[in-house]
């Protein structure tokens, strides 16, 4: 089990960030994901794993600087 | 007052005024040529049109300045002032202050934002903003008493020169026991000889009984500082509440600043961290997304970014809460204790670093490839007590080993320094150079225009190829943003009344990442909201972090997420429970342009405002050279067959690049036609007659101003 925006979400074997946006249908903007206390960029996504126990936020990272 | 000693120039008592819906309702007028100090009020015209802060400034320089009055003229001023929200001590992020003065860089007006306590100070000793202008012979020091209602200016000898030690010797000084009642504004010897010094803002932190700095960076106030003679300015102020603003309705201030503190405390740990990492978590993000200055600026992303990123400052900072002003939850200003730096004059001593923040470790790491988080914050802490601006600091040396590594100047030219990019000694020894007004550091210290100039004239480099990759505008270096793949950044840079400074404008992820606003009706739309809201900030004496770094939870949710309107809605009921003026968000927009149009209004009567002052060097359009281009060429050769519907297949590179530049510079004239024509003002970039009608500010000097340039409707 993991917790997205802090609602749990079931975790599978091998689930990167990719496949957990897709699980919970995320729509909008979304150019970064924080996975316990590690930020993840777009990019990177496809190819960064969520471990079991994870607690994500989405962060949208859309106007600051 | 403590030991040190001081002759007395000039002084004068005043009664302190009660404030009044954030106001004191007068300014100081300091002349330092002839001892002489003014009070003069803030009149209710003042309030409506000019608002506080920025935009005070803004309206005491204009009436110390002519159009012909350079950098260092004694009619100059130095003006601060923070804002009507200024000093409030519950609302996240109200202890700003903003800068103004005529820069050396650019020959116009320049405003900086700093956190740090003194403009709130100066408020509660009685003044909304302090205007110093004249020269002295050096060493002057001016201490406004808001205990005693006393104002003094000091001749101080054998004070330190770096301003760290400066800012800690004179809050001893003049605080005592009561060191938290004392802020210091100064510079140091690096803002004497360069032309991008900056200005420290102190504050007293009690839980490691020290002085803490935070920086007004840009456009060289500090080099104006320096020449005025001015040694520091210090403030004391009394004890303070949230009833010294004396809000115009203290119930409904306390409601909105709890609502924001609460999306602050509860969001922020699951967001950007800020309270443990500042901004250093955006470097890596920049990286990501091929937007980290690397290399002045040639790409926007290198293998070895993760050393400069969040997780290792973040084993760096010593832990702390650290606000820069009270009751800030969002807690950004972090420090490195303990850290030994290498050269210099404090070689082998313990020091304390006042941050990184991202843009100095993208400014003096990244972009001149520097991958070593121990020789950022050596360089931070050597900008620091040298009154250095890290932003210009950084992409002036990385300029130069640009021009090092293509040949425009060699070892002859720079000293025999190596200006290889990533030789960490010898841009420390750059920096020290240039603290002294000596070597090949002096050449940089003058920043990117110059040396732009000099290296053409005496070097016989090729100027165009210079201008192409020189990143400065209006005389400005830019601030550590990668623009390459953004129009809308481009505009947010070039467009900016300053020069390339982020805090009009930062699109890039609403441009380039998200692609929310592909025409360039919703480009120009959002060139002129963001500057607008922007500059409010800028007005009231508050810190736009807690606006849109920290977003509401049900932010994705409502119809424009980028505009935060939830947290828009906090800041309203703020200005309006503050100054009782009832406003809506809407209205913070009008509010902001008045001082907009008005600042553009002054680069225009300094000899500048118009379009060709809003070009930008290449490299911030697009790849400047064939190595730029053929490290990213797969995008490139994609935008000029999908969409100009160009064969690439069959042309070189090196006419690829002219094919892609000619449409590239193309589009940017295209978005500053649409940006003007939003923004109220003709093809040449002048805020029109019906435009400065609309917005109150047709004083007859700003009429005849417009008709000197043609502009008569």
């Amino acid at each position: 089990m993991i917790t997205v925006d802090d609602q749990e979400l079931e975790w599978f074997e091998g689930m990167t960030v990719t496949d957990l946006l897709e699980r919970i249908g995320h729509q909008g903007p979304c150019a970064v994901v924080r996975v316990n206390e590690t930020h993840v960029s777009r990019p990177r996504f496809d190819e960064t794993p969520v471990p079991d126990g994870a607690e994500v936020y989405l962060i949208p990272m859309i106007a600051g600087g | 007052m403590g030991t040190l000693q001081h002759t007395e120039l000039a002084s004068m008592s005043y009664e302190i005024p009660e404030l009044d819906k954030g106001y004191a309702g007068q300014t100081l007028k300091v002349d330092l040529g002839s001892a002489a100090f003014e009070i003069k009020p803030v009149t209710q015209d003042m309030k409506e049109t000019f608002t506080g802060g920025k935009g005070f400034d803004l309206w005491l320089l204009w009436n110390a300045v002519r159009g012909e009055t350079k950098w260092n003229d004694p009619e100059n001023a130095v003006c601060i002032s923070s804002g009507p929200m200024g000093g409030t001590p519950i609302y996240p992020g109200s202890g700003k202050s903003i800068v103004t003065s005529i820069s050396p860089l650019t020959g116009s007006v320049m405003d900086s934002n700093v956190g740090g306590y003194f403009g709130p100070y100066l408020k509660f000793a009685g003044f909304d903003a302090l205007e110093v202008s004249g020269k002295a012979d050096g060493g002057n020091v001016l201490f406004v008493d808001g205990e005693t209602g006393s104002i003094q200016l000091l001749h101080m000898d054998g004070l330190p020169e770096e301003s760290y030690a400066l800012s800690e010797a004179l809050t001893e000084h003049f605080g005592g026991k009561d060191r938290k009642k004392v802020s210091v504004v100064s510079a140091g010897p690096g803002a004497k000889n360069t032309f991008f010094g900056c200005l420290n803002f102190s504050y007293y932190d009690g839980k490691r009984r020290q002085t803490r700095n935070k920086q007004a960076g840009r456009g060289g106030i500090g080099t104006v500082f320096e020449d005025k003679g001015l040694k520091a300015l210090v403030v004391k102020c009394t004890s303070f509440s949230v009833d010294s603003n004396n809000p115009a309705d203290k119930d409904a201030l306390k409601a909105c600043a709890k609502a924001h503190t609460r999306n602050i405390v509860e969001l922020d740990p699951k967001q950007n961290q800020m309270s443990q990492g500042g901004t250093t978590f955006i470097t890596m993000i920049m990286n990501d997304h091929d937007l980290l200055p690397t290399h002045n600026f040639r790409y926007g992303q290198h293998p070895e970014a993760k050393n400069l990123g969040a997780e290792v400052f973040r084993r760096l900072f010593d832990p702390g809460f650290d606000g820069c002003w009270y009751g800030c939850s969002v807690a950004c200003a972090h420090g490195v204790k303990g850290f030994v730096p290498n050269t210099g004059p404090y070689r082998g001593r313990q020091v304390f670093v006042d941050g990184p923040e991202y843009e100095t470790i993208a400014g003096v790491g990244s972009n001149t490839g520097i991958f070593d988080p121990y020789t950022v914050l050596e360089i931070n802490f050597y900008c620091d007590i040298y009154g250095i601006d890290t932003i210009s600091f950084g992409t002036a040396t990385a300029f130069a080993m640009d021009c090092f590594d293509s040949g425009v100047i060699g070892l002859q030219q720079t000293g025999g320094l190596d200006l290889s990019f990533g030789n960490r000694w010898s841009v420390l020894t750059l920096l020290h150079q240039m603290a002294a007004g000596e070597g090949f550091g002096a050449v940089v210290g003058r920043g990117v225009r110059h040396m732009k100039e000099l290296f053409v004239r005496e070097y016989g480099a090729d100027a165009k190829f210079l201008q192409d990759i020189g990143m400065e505008s209006k005389g400005l270096e830019f601030s550590e943003y990668m623009t390459k793949e953004s129009l809308a950044q481009q505009g947010g840079y070039g467009l900016a009344l300053k020069g390339p400074q982020h805090d009009e404008a930062w699109l890039i992820f609403l441009d380039q990442v998200h692609n929310l606003m592909p025409t360039f009706e919703q480009k120009s739309e959002n060139l002129h909201w963001f500057p607008m809201i922007r500059t409010w900030f800028g007005l009231c004496g508050l810190c736009k972090l807690p606006w849109n770094d920290i977003v509401p939870a049900d932010n994705s949710e409502t119809e424009e997420p980028a505009k935060v309107i939830g947290h828009m809605k906090l800041y309203a009921e703020y200005f309006s429970s503050v100054t009782g003026r009832q406003v809506t968000p809407d209205d913070l927009v009008l509010i902001s342009e008045k001082v907009y149009n008005f600042q553009r209004l002054f680069n225009l009567k300094m000899g500048y405002g118009r379009r060709a002052q809003d070009q930008i060097p290449y490299r911030a359009m697009g790849p400047a050279t064939v190595l730029e281009y053929e490290s990213r060429q797969d995008r490139y050769d994609q935008e000029l067959s999908d969409k100009y519907g160009l064969d690439a297949s069959g042309m070189d590179t090196r006419a690829k690049l002219t094919a892609l530049r000619e449409k590239r510079e193309e589009q940017y004239e295209k978005l500053t036609d649409a940006v003007y024509a939003r923004r109220g003002w003709t093809p040449d970039g002048i805020p029109t007659l019906t435009t400065v009608k609309r917005l109150g500010i047709d004083y007859p000097d700003v009429v005849e101003l417009l008709a000197a340039h043609g502009v008569t409707e």
